[in-house]
């Protein structure tokens, strides 16, 4: 059985956050994704399907972030009571709306749970509900840049700062928004009672950046860009090849034998790189070291070739590379629903699996079946 | 101990829960320290002989008025020079939410008894050692269920614990190459720049978070506890979006000239362009930078009149997304040369209240002392550790209106000295008195 069995949520984001509730299918909850009548945000931005470009039912990035959720068109514009009422009748509704906009729309939390008193609204914005900047626009560069990430990634002061590809600060708010989601179902079924969820992006992308503020506390400096070590293999492919002392003497004696056997050892081979401050002082030589090794083999042979000396290695691959590693295979994450292969279970979870049931949604493919469900439960 | 919880401040979502945590560095202690947010009781069981990496390894917290050194030489040699094991900064970013810390040697006869007692009365059983390593010392997921048949395992490692290579070590920048997201970071062309932190060390804590929540969820409804196994990877290849895809359906991979794109999302103008410096630390550097997005033709617009209408913005090369997107390095140097006049805030803000997406890039220095929505929103929370006194940390992004999550968790308090709270927890989960207490310390199953 599924770990959110039952549970209905209402789904009205006009942010990339619809991650959110592709969690929460996961999960087992029904989602339904609420839509303007010309397709919600997720369905007009590409890549699509390649002959299809436009065609809101054939975006890829829908595809991916509405695995298994329902779509129903609502138009609140028809002065109908259907959006709240929908929203009533649901266990979760998340969306992306200021306290004045939800108002307005008639979804107003206090409204809503007036009638509702298990009701759990999950509102994530980019700054929050509060606070001097709660009317500012943001799209994830400027998240990025605000929250830290950008300051230190990148080549150096000469090239801008850079911010990943892919809406990561908006998929770290959605990832928090189920988080606190599942909290608060937690309390409900104990207590009864529901409440309003208020998620600031902002605030999500600022609290993902490791050990930046504490650095900055301890040391006085903020982080300049950095950029983690990496040797070129004979193929080309780049490979994070970190040799951290911390690891332990076992695992330099295992990295020592693997250059000895490929003859690239050099000065490696003296006695006093046993010594892990003399390693420390010479990071260079075991750099050096790793780079010769890795003119030597292919990327996906060289991270593996460290792997089994216990380092933590790992070739740079495209995110589709990843389709072909064995273990992520033999753990069966990547999912086939009609033919195609989704991202699939963040875990493996003994009793309640995650997965996912249904392809993602066409336009409006559910409407009829939603509203006829919402008829049967509020006559 | 249990004096003060009730009148620090109102339940936590999660009250009454309580996780017996194992979770070191990163990754794992991520997950706790949500859970601990969000009102749980979480008892870090620690070692005092092994420390947690993270509680010796540099950035060191300084006394106040001293400089300590920064992050990036996190060696034995280093570690070697901590002063004692509540010092280590990165311990302080990840073990918030009121964590309590006892230490026990599992490997001890005596400690592994009070740890079997311990599981006894919690819910929830967290750890992040390699695979295998927590059922070595006799608390396999068989043997936690027979001493508590409802308990909730979560375990979290790299590579999880099952499949061909259980036995493979991740760091998140390790993790971050093999699934896809370090490449996603840099300017086309170029080699990958990736992320300077470990990204998937958050990223997989926040499902760790879930996974736990999730066997909640279940049992509430079924009565069943369960184990559930996180990697390292697998909460990290949805974050690739359509990338995948784009690969199943169109055979395009992202491995390509164009990609990564750098900061080009598809609007015009939209990056990060240079602003005036502010710090006259930097001798004219100039690491200053504003980020612009520009996404349609009425944020243009409002851009525009923001900048107080340019001539240059009227020609024709820039009149639609489509012409500026042709011309977009001759427009990201127009815009460059307003930008780098102008301080980053007084951009930010001015271009902010014309409705154009636009934000200063803060560092660490400037989210502490700078941002003024993050300090309305109490986003860093000073909270006192007995031994270094008060920091400013953080604990989750989001508040609940009717169970507020709190930075110091239910106890209101900064991370935890290494056994703090040891006799505390022994005498009010396992009841045991001063003799048996000084006994458990005789015997050395405390260490």
């Amino acid at each position: 059985m599924s770990a959110l069995a039952g549970v209905r949520v209402v789904e009205l984001v006009d942010e990339p956050v619809e991650y959110c509730g592709r969690i929460l299918a996961g999960l087992g909850a029904d989602v339904v994704k609420v839509e303007p009548p010309a397709g919600g945000r997720s369905r007009h931005q590409g890549p699509w399907a390649e002959g299809h470009e436009g065609d809101p039912d054939a975006s890829l990035n829908a595809w991916h972030f509405d695995l298994g959720k329902r779509s129903a068109v609502v138009d609140d514009q028809d002065g109908a009571d259907l959006l709240p009422r929908l929203c009533r009748g649901a266990d979760v509704v998340v969306h992306t709306l200021g306290t004045a906009e939800a108002a307005r729309r008639g979804i107003d939390h206090e409204v809503l749970a007036a009638a509702s008193p298990g009701l759990i609204t999950c509102a994530i914005t980019p700054f929050g509900l509060t606070g001097p900047w709660v009317d500012y626009v943001a799209d994830d560069l400027v998240l990025m840049a605000l929250g830290g990430s950008m300051a230190t990634c990148g080549y150096g002061t000469a090239d801008p700062p850079l911010a990943c590809w892919g809406d990561q600060a908006w998929l770290t708010a959605a990832t928090y928004g189920a988080i606190a989601i599942l909290a608060a179902l937690d309390h409900r079924d104990r207590t009864g009672e529901g409440q309003l969820i208020d998620v600031s992006a902002h605030q999500a992308s600022a609290s993902m950046t490791e050990w930046h503020v504490m650095t900055y506390l301890c040391s006085g400096q903020p982080m300049a860009r950095f950029r983690h070590p990496t040797v070129t293999a004979r193929d080309g492919k780049e490979v994070a090849a970190l040799v951290p002392d911390f690891l332990g003497p076992h695992v330099f004696e295992h990295f020592r034998d693997l250059l000895v056997a490929d003859g690239v050892a050099g000065p490696l081979a003296e006695p006093e790189f046993e010594d892990p401050r003399h390693r420390a002082r010479n990071h260079g030589e075991l750099m050096a070291a790793t780079a010769r090794l890795a003119e030597r083999h292919d990327g996906e042979e060289l991270f593996r070739l460290g792997q089994q000396a216990g380092l933590p290695w790992g070739v740079i691959r495209a995110p589709d590379e990843a389709l072909d590693d064995r273990h992520l295979r033999a753990r069966g994450h990547w999912v086939e629903i009609d033919g195609r292969t989704h991202a699939g279970a963040p875990f493996v979870a003994s009793a309640s699996p995650f997965r996912f049931d249904r392809p993602p949604p066409r336009l409006g493919e559910h409407t009829a079946e939603v509203l006829r469900e919402l008829d049967e439960r509020e006559p | 101990m249990g004096q003060g919880v009730e009148e620090a401040g109102p339940r936590g979502a999660l009250d009454g829960l309580r996780v017996l945590d194992f979770c070191r560095l990163g990754f794992g202690s991520q997950a706790t320290l949500i859970l601990g947010c969000l009102g749980a009781d979480v008892i870090r069981v620690e070692s005092a002989t092994r420390p947690d990496p993270v509680r010796v390894m540099p950035p060191f917290v300084p006394d106040s008025g001293e400089r300590g050194e920064g992050f990036g030489g996190a060696t034995l040699a280093n570690a070697n020079k901590a002063r004692s094991p509540n010092r280590g900064g990165i311990f302080y970013k990840y073990n918030t939410g009121g964590k309590r810390s006892i230490s026990i040697d599992a490997r001890h006869p005596d400690g592994l008894d009070v740890l079997e007692r311990l599981v006894a009365c919690s819910d929830v059983v967290t750890e992040s050692f390699a695979a295998g390593t927590l059922a070595r010392w006799g608390l396999s997921y068989e043997r936690l269920r027979e001493l508590n048949p409802e308990i909730v395992y979560v375990s979290m490692c790299g590579y999880g614990h099952t499949g061909p290579d259980a036995d493979y070590v991740t760091m998140g920048p390790t993790a971050q190459a093999l699934t896809g997201l370090t490449h996603m970071v840099g300017l086309p062309g170029r080699e990958p720049a990736g992320w300077s932190f470990s990204y998937l060390d958050h990223v997989g804590g926040y499902f760790g978070a879930i996974a736990v929540l999730a066997a909640l969820a279940h049992r509430r409804a079924t009565g069943e506890g369960q184990h559930v196994d996180v990697s390292q990877l697998e909460p990290a290849t949805a974050l690739a979006g359509a990338l995948l895809l784009d690969a199943t359906v169109n055979g395009r991979s992202a491995r390509r000239p164009d990609f990564p794109p750098g900061n080009r999302r598809g609007g015009a103008p939209q990056g990060a362009y240079r602003a005036a410096d502010d710090d006259p630390s930097h001798g004219g550097r100039g690491d200053r930078w504003i980020v612009i997005s520009c996404r349609d033709e009425d944020e243009w617009r409002a851009f525009v009149r923001a900048i107080g209408d340019p001539p240059w913005a009227h020609e024709t090369r820039f009149a639609t997304l489509a012409d500026r997107l042709a011309h977009v390095d001759e427009l990201d140097a127009l815009v460059e040369t307003w930008t780098c006049t102008r301080d980053r805030y007084e951009a930010m803000h001015l271009l902010q209240a014309a409705g154009v997406p636009a934000g200063a890039v803060q560092d660490a220095a400037d989210r502490l002392e700078r941002d003024e929505q993050l300090a309305a929103r109490d986003h860093f929370v000073r909270l006192a550790n007995p031994e270094v006194g008060e920091l400013p940390l953080e604990g989750v992004p989001f508040d609940l209106s009717a169970t507020p999550p709190h930075a110091g968790g239910r106890l209101r308090r900064g991370p935890p000295c290494l056994d703090q709270d040891g006799d505390d927890v022994l005498r009010e989960l396992l009841g045991l008195d001063d003799a048996e207490l000084a006994r458990l310390r005789d015997t050395g199953a405390r260490s």
